[in-house]
């Protein structure tokens, strides 16, 4: 509100000797605004900062009572020793095949679903739109203890694949409802091109629909990932330690290491790293994957 | 594409129908059933009807919790879409017209970077970082910054202040999503609306109430939505970061983390079911409030 308020004064818009329109652009109105705006990338950065300026600190450095804006002495220690800590490497490739599992899968149940759902009238349609949508709603944690044991019952816990479809069931309904937006926007006039042109029904899906859906599905793959390659409370739950992923690691290491802040934030940044990556490819195309799904009725 | 589409339908729903039936039906059925238990978990059931219910009504701890939900249901979503709102404003349209186009402030794609950043970080690393933010001694990242001669804030483990720390958390992770998802929704705002009300005189602030806002109605309302669940949930912050998980006494105790040491803590598995139950109740109650309460006829844009 601050930003905008030195605007007030202006009541009308004045037009410029070049006839331009200019509208609400007192100076002063500008600079509150981009200190606003600075300020508020301070607020949300300054922790971002705070691991990284400890993981590349020296043991002694992070633990000194005057705490230095820069590492003094900047090191490569922490990350040395994050991956030599005793079971970094296997959490990390569980958390790798667990969520390539989850993911791989989801996209291809999803796409088949939310085809059937965007392509298809029949009995039940709303209904499944219904509990998809309400599905995403209920906090999952009410979900453990039958979760639990049912994968017990089918010798899952403990295992990758049993965590891989509970992370799958986790982000399917997001799949095929971010699907379903990508797919309703094809123009059916291309499919029935296609029919009258000699294709089969599942030519068509696989021919037009599948690759006209691309930009959907590399929207949802990386949602999903960032939601199984985050999660810990499910994997926590069923697996032992050497069957987690790196954020269940990061936990355990805080807990049992307590003040070893160099290379646990080390870790915390090899963790993200991946995710990272995938935002910078998407980045672009963000908006429009959060919001393909919500529009179409 | 009348023949022949029932084959396609099953064949593509099956799975997906299969999955939830036995992960999201059947599991809220053994809730429900677990939940007129007296189960710890392991051994023989044993059915004892509402008794789980009406220890709840009692227990102190759980009016707690159900508080502390409140608190955030009602403030996290209010204070997020209000900043997430300014903001998306101001890298949108804040710059003003000039030339006939809308413009955002000066650096808005860096801002749109860097306030999405914190959704990258996993629950865990967030909790993780806050702890040290909210350190309650001189190594804790605020107090090293106050001067040498404060006494330390306790922070988390100040029974005043615990869950206000959760919630400032909450809405750190939270804001940038809810810029990026109300910029995707301003841009699609038509361009020619913006500079009528303009032309007839409109100051940025009348554009933010008067155009913006209701036409983002809708995006407001799923906001509105998510995060109420948001509060709901808020399992991962309590549990990692708080004092004692949910103290100093309970203090920031919720009903996810209640669920969550009943039930692999405590070795209460029918009580926490119960507690389940409640949080099924009240997400969906609240869902169906929110999408009731807020609807509005929408504006065509």
């Amino acid at each position: 509100m601050v930003a905008v308020a030195p605007a007030v004064r202006r009541k009308r818009a004045k037009s410029t000797d070049d006839g331009v329109l200019t509208v609400g652009r007192s100076r002063a109105g500008t600079i509150a605004a981009n200190t606003a705006g600075i300020l508020f990338s301070v607020f949300m950065l300054f922790p971002v900062y705070w691991v990284l300026n400890t993981a590349f600190k020296p043991a002694n450095e992070v633990l000194s009572l005057t705490p230095t804006l820069l590492p003094k002495d900047p090191t490569f220690d922490n990350f040395v020793s994050a991956f030599r800590a005793p079971l970094f490497l296997e959490n990390m490739l569980n958390g790798v095949i667990v969520t390539l599992l989850a993911v791989a899968g989801a996209l291809v149940v999803g796409f088949l679903a939310a085809l059937s759902i965007a392509r298809f009238k029949f009995y039940g349609r709303k209904a499944i739109i219904l509990v998809v949508l309400v599905v995403q709603l209920i906090p999952f944690i009410s979900l453990l203890i039958p979760l639990f044991l049912m994968l017990q019952q089918a010798k899952l816990t403990n295992s990758l694949i049993g965590v891989s479809i509970t992370y799958l069931v986790l982000i399917l309904p997001y799949t095929v409802w971010t699907l379903r937006g990508f797919i309703s926007g094809i123009p059916r006039e291309l499919d029935e091109a296609a029919l009258i042109d000699g294709c089969s029904r599942a030519q068509v899906f696989w021919r037009i629909i599948l690759p006209l859906t691309g930009p959907g599905l590399v929207a949802t793959s990386v949602y999903g990932f960032i939601q199984a390659w985050n999660e810990f409370i499910i994997i926590n739950t069923l697996n032992s330690p050497d069957k987690q992923n790196l954020m269940a690691w990061l936990l355990q290491n805080q807990t049992t290491r307590g003040t070893a802040w160099g290379p646990l934030m080390a870790g915390a940044i090899i963790t993200s790293i991946p995710v990272v990556i995938f935002f910078l490819i998407i980045q672009r195309n963000i908006a429009t994957g959060l919001t393909a799904g919500a529009v179409k009725g | 594409m009348r023949r022949g589409k029932y084959p396609f339908i099953i064949g593509f729903l099956i799975v997906p129908v299969a999955l939830y039936c036995t992960f999201v039906v059947a599991a809220y059925l053994q809730t429900f059933q677990l939940s007129l238990s007296s189960w710890s978990g392991l051994g023989p059931i044993e059915y004892v009807g509402f008794d789980n219910f009406t220890k709840l009504w009692h227990d102190e701890l759980f009016w707690k919790s159900i508080r502390h939900n409140i608190f955030l249901l009602v403030l996290l979503p209010i204070v997020t879409i209000i900043l997430a709102m300014v903001f998306a404003f101001l890298l949108n349209v804040g710059g003003g017209h000039r030339g006939g186009t809308t413009r955002g402030v000066w650096g808005s794609k860096v801002y749109r970077v860097i306030f999405f950043f914190p959704q990258l970080l996993a629950l865990a690393i967030v909790a993780v970082i806050f702890g040290r933010v909210f350190g309650p001694d001189k190594s804790g990242m605020l107090n090293g910054l106050f001067p040498e001669s404060w006494k330390p804030w306790l922070f988390l483990a100040d029974e005043r202040y615990a869950m206000l720390c959760i919630l400032i958390v909450l809405i750190w992770q939270a804001v940038g999503f809810y810029v990026v998802l109300f910029s995707a929704g301003m841009g699609s705002i038509p361009a020619e609306i913006y500079e009528a009300a303009a032309l007839d005189g409109a100051t940025r602030i009348t554009l933010f109430f008067r155009i913006t806002i209701p036409l983002l109605w809708n995006t407001v309302q799923v906001a509105w939505v998510y995060l109420g669940i948001a509060a709901f949930d808020a399992f991962a912050l309590v549990n990692i970061m708080t004092v004692d998980r949910g103290g100093p006494n309970g203090a920031s105790s919720v009903l996810s983390l209640m669920i969550y040491r009943n039930a692999f803590e405590f070795s209460q598995a029918g009580y926490a079911s119960a507690l389940g139950v409640v949080l099924f109740f009240l997400t969906l109650t609240f869902a169906a409030l929110t999408l009731r309460v807020t609807r509005r006829d929408s504006v065509e844009a």
